[in-house]
């Protein structure tokens, strides 16, 4: 019998939905270990957790590893790698926009609130997302759905309307902080000033569009100092460039041609 | 080094190019000052030359002008050429490549050539000997007198005639005919009268035939008879070789006879050469014979053949230039099949057209193959035949006296005889419209008109609103019998076909007047017959195809003369319409005798029959034809999109009119309505900050799309919105400065604008709201409405980028192109789709049944984006491929098939451009950045004028529709197609049933998931079935407003599982979800990949496997309390065949149903495939490709 229950340094457990499941997932997992250490997932404190299945939720995880001690968070990503758990969370901050996490097969960061809690995690059998009862911890199928409906689809108007005026309160502090930020113009410790579009002395807005203006007018402005038919040479390459534009396009034309007659696109019957 | 060497090769292919299109490459050079050097020799280094002095030489080479080469007169004239004549180097060379593939090969013309002499030599040896010892059938139908025949050896040569002779064969299939005239003995003097000349020809050809079939270099060969041009008075001799060479070419024996048998004269059209007598009928003496014209052109064709032929000859043999003219005209007129037939316009009228406009000097000897075709396009289409035109210099009779005797009058060079005299005036004006239409797709710059021209086939019937079929025997005898009058039976020589296309068209002409463009005759082609069996009688059946007038067809009136000034027509109008017709007083005062076929208020649909009604009154009235001995076809999908009957309209409770039998395009209307109302209660709100400036839908509906009926249903219950349906509407709001800055403050403003709009409908128009995620619920009438608003400023926050300069950037994605498409580009899409239906209103139906097909055959929005649904079928309706767009939503669909199913998707670009605002040069850059970077377009590319900056990305995505999913389209569609074909041109058949083409084969799936039918409602559509299951207890009750449950979870389902398994469900009402794993490979064991690991187990040392139960087991997880069962298809067969064969809709359908699980069975334990199976094996495949 071979030993399946450990795979290039991962631990193999079962991820069981229900007491009898028979068909389950493999969780593969290890302590979270890279050179370059983010301050969310710290050393020693982490545990990896790779082939979670696309329904499993962060409170699901946590309320399981809240047996082996205290877990301070649970974060998901699409895969390993830098930036990706900030890349599986982008936008779902920003309030009214229905925006959500991609429900694909992911991998997950527990972290513990103590490092000696990550070895007892290390050992278990299987990971198992129900109740003593024998309930599913994960709400699925008709019952999430409905849950979803009642309680984030349908809006109560007037909850709404309290969450708005506080965010909009909170968004209107920042604005003008960064308004008088900008008016003040005082040089930061490295010597920058701050140039915004009020103030005394006010920039061009750094838009793309703004400054593309700025430069192709520059090069029109130096394109006009230049005489184009002046000299015989000039006029005689014009004439030049026309045909060997002309016999480009007849080229073009050509390949095109080949590239259709490949697919047999000149056989009317 | 390696650059000099490409800098040679470049300027070698630069000579080469430069040769090859202007033969002399010495030819005049200019003159120095147009900046070129003299043309120089360049050796070639072979060598590699040392490194060091290298460096130098490639700077030199570099040079630009080092690469160019000055003009030669010849290639300065073909671009001028190009640019004049072609617009663009694109078609000319497109033309070009096509002739090229049409070029007859080599083998082939060696092939006819020695076939030619062995037949000579040959048909020198026959014997002159009495008719006994033929022991062939004889080709001829005909009530035969007896008379004394001998065979006589022949005196001329057998000549090539047609194509073949003047090298314009045509391929797939090369037909060449050669003539054989017999010799002048054989005939007497008296032999012109009653088809004793036709006779003695089929008696001519079956002795040849028999004297063939007994030499052995021919013994071999497939012999068989066939008519020509479906002319049973024109019976040839067809030779199939034996081997390869059989497959795709045969030859055609024509007998015909020299000219000096009898005077020309005795063949004037108003003469008579058949007798009544000659058909056991009376005559009386002292009436002059009715003129047989149509027979004595029939006689002519023969006698002239040789002379024709010769003038053909003269102008077409060794003019490469005519020739290919003529090729592609006859490519141009095969593919709109209006050469089809007794009553075809034959490429022999076309060849003789070109030589007329050769004598009138409108052709020139030097004019290119493309000057020849887009001459004849021109002169036809401002040409009028009916006057008659004549290629006889000296015309031994008037032409006005000639063309009085047939529709359409083209004399040939004897003056005699009417090329065109049985071509009816319908098809001559259909090929007129066609000329007319290609000169316009020639002329406008915008198009690349070549794959219009010459490239899409599209078949005869695709261009017919409605068919008139009538192929019952017992019918087309009493039509005979009855009503075709004596003189025409005498002059087709009793030929049932334009005896009975005459009967028809004339009536018909008559009853519909303007409400018809045209109706042209729907022929196919005879099939031949083996030389020892019976000639078969062909023509007893009519197809007629109607192209209505949309302007005037569905007029519900037709109104007479006034019975007070004049008395006559009115009662002559009376007697057309007969009962119909009734005494009615009008508006206006005046009272007329008039029929009415309709109510105004009539639903569309309906009012669309009412040419049927018309015809089938007709038909009745005059010809004693009762529905069921003819088949009509009009309307027939029109159920596809109706109310299914099992839902009571009755048990609704609202105030807006409704019938039991309405469709969705009927109640379209009454939802646009109650959109309306809505938008002006919006705009009457007061007391908002901003006033609201713009308010569109954006549902389908809006713009007559949504093809499933929509009810004033939606209510409230328990406080919660429950509608089937919710109907999405943009509102703007006036222009502000206050916006936030950021996306989170702006959303969050936005939805309290949607609060106080929802508070404020409730406070002044009594109007239930509810706030969502998605923005403002609002009941209205039995409607749901849900408004979104729009503001430009988040679609510029969303796209707002900080490049590494630090200067911010505004860069299309995803997320900003969503949003910019729903708020702002949509809606101008669908008020341009909104007035196209206004224009046609036939869209919008049209669209409705596509969209329905695709749905019933389990493709879903997931799969295949509706609106690209709705933007190929407007595609269909402004490209002008054809010269009528139709009015029949059927033959929009099968229009749509055809689109789908012959398209070439990786190479066309589908640009709407409604109002023209595209200019010229937008639509070549696009194109120009089309072909050169296709892969960075989605697979099928969509663009409409309002969608510029984002053209092609917009509607479609890489994965919606993916290539798999195009490929099955496409196939799902050429299915179709062919049964709608079959079915139509069957001589038993009406149209297609319904339940044909809209059940989806269930073959190919891997798994069925049947979900609870007490959760999902019903469509309203008219429901069809399903393929997997059974009909079950029907459930309309309404779900919570919002959203689509089952579109959501395969959603879902398809995110997190694509790799491993399709999933399809029809979203009309589908019950069930039909599962395809993907191939094998991937479910093998892989070695462990941190990165692969998604669904994987360990399965052995160090590697990792997908299981397909633990994903079935997902399945299951995700759809609790949603599913009642999973299981594979032949389990639900098994299932379904034990519990003792229950009721199906459609009780043929189900044996089928029943015998495809044996038969694979069958396939499992045998290699050989039955050949039966074949279609729906290719099926099956194709769904498996799809993995």
């Amino acid at each position: 019998m071979v030993d399946l229950t450990e795979i290039e340094g991962y631990r193999v457990v079962p991820l069981r939905m229900t007491p009898d499941a028979k068909h389950c997932h493999s969780i593969y997992m290890r302590e979270h270990f890279i050179r370059l250490m983010d301050p969310n997932k710290p050393k020693g404190r982490t545990l990896f957790l790779l082939n979670v299945p696309p329904y499993v939720t962060e409170a699901s995880l946590q309320t399981f590893f809240k047996s082996k001690g205290k877990v301070e968070s649970v974060l998901f990503a699409e895969k390993p790698g830098r930036d990706e758990t900030e890349h599986w969370y982008e936008g779902l901050d920003v309030p009214f926009s229905n925006v959500e996490a991609p429900f694909k097969f992911k991998v997950a960061y527990v972290v513990f609130e103590k490092s000696t809690t990550i070895g007892r995690a290390l050992v278990i059998e299987s990971i198992d997302l129900f109740n003593s009862s024998g309930e599913c911890l994960i709400k699925t199928g008709m019952e999430l759905w409905h849950d979803n409906y009642v309680n984030k689809y349908i809006l109560d108007a007037e909850k709404t309307q309290r969450q708005i005026d506080a965010y909009m309160a909170k968004y209107d502090k920042r604005e003008r902080a960064a308004l008088a930020a900008a008016k003040t113009s005082e040089a930061d410790p490295d010597g920058w000033v701050t140039v915004g579009k009020d103030g005394r002395n006010a920039g061009f807005e750094q838009k793309e569009s703004v400054v593309g203006r700025i430069e192709r007018k520059m090069e029109k402005d130096k394109k006009t100092k230049e005489l184009k038919n002046f000299y015989t040479f000039q006029i005689r390459e014009s004439k030049m460039q026309n045909i060997v534009e002309l016999r480009k396009k007849y080229e073009e034309d050509k390949q095109k041609i080949e590239l259709l007659k490949k697919s047999r696109r000149f056989r009317p019957f | 080094m390696g650059r000099i060497k490409e800098n040679q090769s470049k300027k070698k292919t630069l000579l080469r190019d430069s040769k090859a299109y202007s033969d002399q490459a010495a030819a005049a050079v200019t003159s120095s000052d147009d900046g070129f050097d003299e043309p120089k020799e360049i050796t070639a280094p072979k060598r590699k030359l040392p490194c060091g002095n290298s460096d130098a030489k490639k700077k030199k080479f570099k040079h630009p002008e080092a690469n160019v080469k000055p003009p030669t007169l010849e290639e300065i004239k073909e671009i001028r050429d190009t640019r004049n004549l072609f617009h663009s180097n694109l078609f000319k060379l497109q033309v070009k490549e096509m002739l090229e593939e049409l070029q007859l090969k080599p083998k082939y013309s060696n092939y006819i050539e020695n076939w030619l002499e062995t037949f000579t030599t040959a048909v020198h040896e026959f014997q002159d000997g009495l008719l006994d010892n033929c022991q062939l059938e004889v080709p001829l139908h005909l009530h035969k007198k007896l008379f004394n025949f001998q065979f006589l050896t022949p005196t001329a040569e057998p000549k090539l005639i047609g194509a073949a002779a003047i090298g314009t064969l045509l391929g797939p299939k090369l037909v060449v005919d050669v003539a054989l005239e017999m010799p002048e003995k054989c005939f007497q003097k008296e032999d012109y009268r009653n088809l004793i000349f036709d006779q003695k020809r089929a008696l001519y050809l079956a002795t040849v035939a028999s004297k063939l079939k007994e030499l052995p270099a021919c013994a071999a060969d497939h012999f068989a008879y066939n008519y020509h041009a479906n002319n049973p008075l024109k019976p040839v001799l067809e030779l199939t070789p034996t081997g390869k060479i059989g497959k795709h070419l045969s030859l055609r024996l024509y007998i015909t006879a020299p000219k000096a048998i009898f005077k020309l004269s005795r063949f004037v059209p108003w003469n008579n050469n058949v007798r009544p007598s000659f058909f056991g009928d009376k005559w009386d003496e002292s009436e002059t014979l009715p003129s047989t014209q149509h027979y004595n052109a029939n006689v002519l064709f023969d006698l002239t053949l040789a002379e024709n032929q010769k003038l053909l000859l003269s102008t077409f043999s060794g003019h490469r230039n005519f020739q290919e003219g003529l090729l592609l005209l006859k490519v141009w007129l095969r593919q709109r099949q209006l050469d089809v037939g007794f009553s075809g316009f034959s490429a022999h009228i076309l060849a003789a057209y070109i030589v007329y406009l050769k004598q009138n000097r409108l052709l020139h000897q030097s004019s290119s193959s493309y000057q020849v075709a887009r001459t004849v396009w021109n002169q036809l289409a401002n040409s009028d035949w009916t006057q008659g035109i004549t290629l006889c210099p000296q015309q031994p009779h008037q032409l006005s006296t000639l063309a009085g005797y047939y529709d359409v009058c083209f004399m040939d060079v004897t003056g005699y005889y009417n090329i065109c005299a049985n071509l009816p005036l319908s098809v001559y004006k259909a090929v007129c419209a066609e000329a007319k239409l290609a000169v316009e797709l020639l002329n406008d710059v915008r198009v690349n008109s070549f794959s219009q021209i010459f490239m899409q086939a599209s078949p005869l019937y695709t261009r017919m609103d409605n068919i008139l079929k009538i192929t019952n025997p017992a019918t087309v005898d009493q039509l005979l019998e009855l009503h075709v009058q004596p003189q025409v039976k005498y002059d087709y020589a009793n030929y049932a076909h334009p005896q009975l296309l005459k009967l028809l068209t004339d009536l018909l002409q008559k009853g519909l007047g303007k409400r018809v463009h045209a109706i042209l005759p729907l022929e196919t082609a005879s099939k031949s017959w083996t030389v020892d069996t019976k000639a078969p009688i062909i023509g007893r059946s009519l197809t007629l195809g109607l192209i209505l007038d949309p302007e005037h067809a569905f007029e519900v009136l037709d109104k007479g003369p006034a019975t007070n000034e004049d008395a006559e027509g009115a009662a002559e109008f009376r007697k057309f319409w007969g009962e119909k017709s009734n005494l009615r007083r009008f508006q206006d005062g005046s009272i007329t005798e008039a029929v009415v076929w309709a109510a105004v208020t009539d639903a569309p649909s309906k009012k669309r029959l009412i040419v049927r009604q018309i015809v089938l009154h007709l038909l009745e009235q005059h010809l004693q034809l009762e529905q069921s001995d003819v088949h009509y076809i009009a309307g027939e999908l029109d159920i596809i999109y109706s109310l299914t009957s099992s839902f009571k309209v009755a048990k609704l409770q609202t105030k807006l009119k409704l019938e039991q039998e309405t469709d969705a395009e009927a109640v379209t209307p009454l939802v646009i309505h109650c959109y309306d109302a809505l938008a002006r209660q919006l705009h009457t709100l007061g007391d908002l900050p901003l006033d609201i400036v713009s308010i569109s839908g954006i549902s389908p509906v809006f713009r007559y799309c949504e093809p499933q009926p929509l009810l004033p249903q939606a209510r409230l219950v328990a406080d919660r919105m429950h509608a089937g349906h919710v109907l999405r509407v943009i509102i703007q709001l006036g222009p502000s400065g206050k916006w936030p800055n950021e996306l989170g403050a702006l959303r969050s403003l936005k939805t309290a604008f949607l609060i106080q709009i929802g508070k404020q409908l409730k406070e002044q128009q009594h109007l239930h709201t509810q706030l969502c995620k998605e923005g403002l619920l609002v009941l209205k009438q039995g409607y749901c409405f849900l408004l979104e608003l729009a503001h430009t400023k988040e679609v510029a926050l969303l796209k707002q980028q900080q490049t590494e300069r630090g200067v911010t950037a505004y860069v299309d994605n995803a997320a900003s192109r969503e949003i910019e498409r729903r708020h702002y580009i949509l809606p101008r899409v669908s008020g341009a789709l909104h007035a196209l239906h206004q224009s046609h209103s036939t869209f919008g139906p049209t669209v409705l049944i596509a969209k329905r097909w695709l749905a019933t055959q389990m493709i879903d929005d997931g799969l295949w984006p509706s609106i690209a649904t709705e933007l190929l079928v407007a595609h269909l309706f402004q490209q002008r491929q054809m010269p009528h767009t139709t009015v029949a939503p059927q033959t929009g669909f099968i229009r749509f098939l055809q689109l789908l199913a012959h398209s070439d998707w990786a190479s066309e670009l589908f640009l709407l451009n409604f109002n023209n605002s595209w200019t010229e040069q937008q639509i070549t850059d696009l194109e120009h950045s089309y072909r050169s970077e296709r892969d960075s377009y989605p697979a099928l590319c969509l663009a409409t004028a309002y969608d510029q900056q984002h053209a092609g990305r917009l509607w479609t995505t890489d994965d919606c529709p993916s290539k798999p999913v195009l490929g099955r389209v496409t196939l799902l569609a050429r299915h179709a197609l062919q049964l709608i074909e079959s079915s139509l041109l069957s001589p038993s058949l009406g149209f297609v049933r319904p339940a044909q083409l809209f059940i989806a084969s269930g073959e190919g799936y891997d798994l069925v998931i049947e979900l609870k039918p007490d959760l999902l409602p019903n469509t309203l559509c008219y429901d069809l079935g399903s393929p997997f299951l059974p009909f079950s207890q029907r459930n309309f009750r309404l779900p919570l407003a919002g959203i689509d449950q089952l579109a959501k979870i395969v959603q879902q389902l398809r995110s997190a599982y694509s790799e491993y398994a399709a999933f399809f469900y029809n979203p009309h009402g589908g019950k069930e979800l039909a599962i395809v794993w993907r191939p094998a490979s991937e479910f093998a064991p892989k070695p462990f990949k941190v990165n692969e690991l998604q669904a994987c187990t360990p399965c052995s040392v160090g590697k990792v496997q997908v299981v397909r139960d633990t994903l079935v087991e997902d399945f299951k997880l995700l759809l609790k309390d949603f599913y009642l069962r999973i299981c594979t298809p032949e389990q639900l067969k098994r299932e379904q065949r034990s519990h003792n064969k229950p009721k199906r809709y459609f009780d043929d359908q189900s044996e089928p149903d029943v015998d495809k699980p044996q038969k694979k069975k069958k396939k499992k334990g045998t290699v050989t495939k039955p050949t039966d199976l074949k279609k729906r094996l290719k099926k099956s495949k194709s769904l498996s490709a799809l993995c």
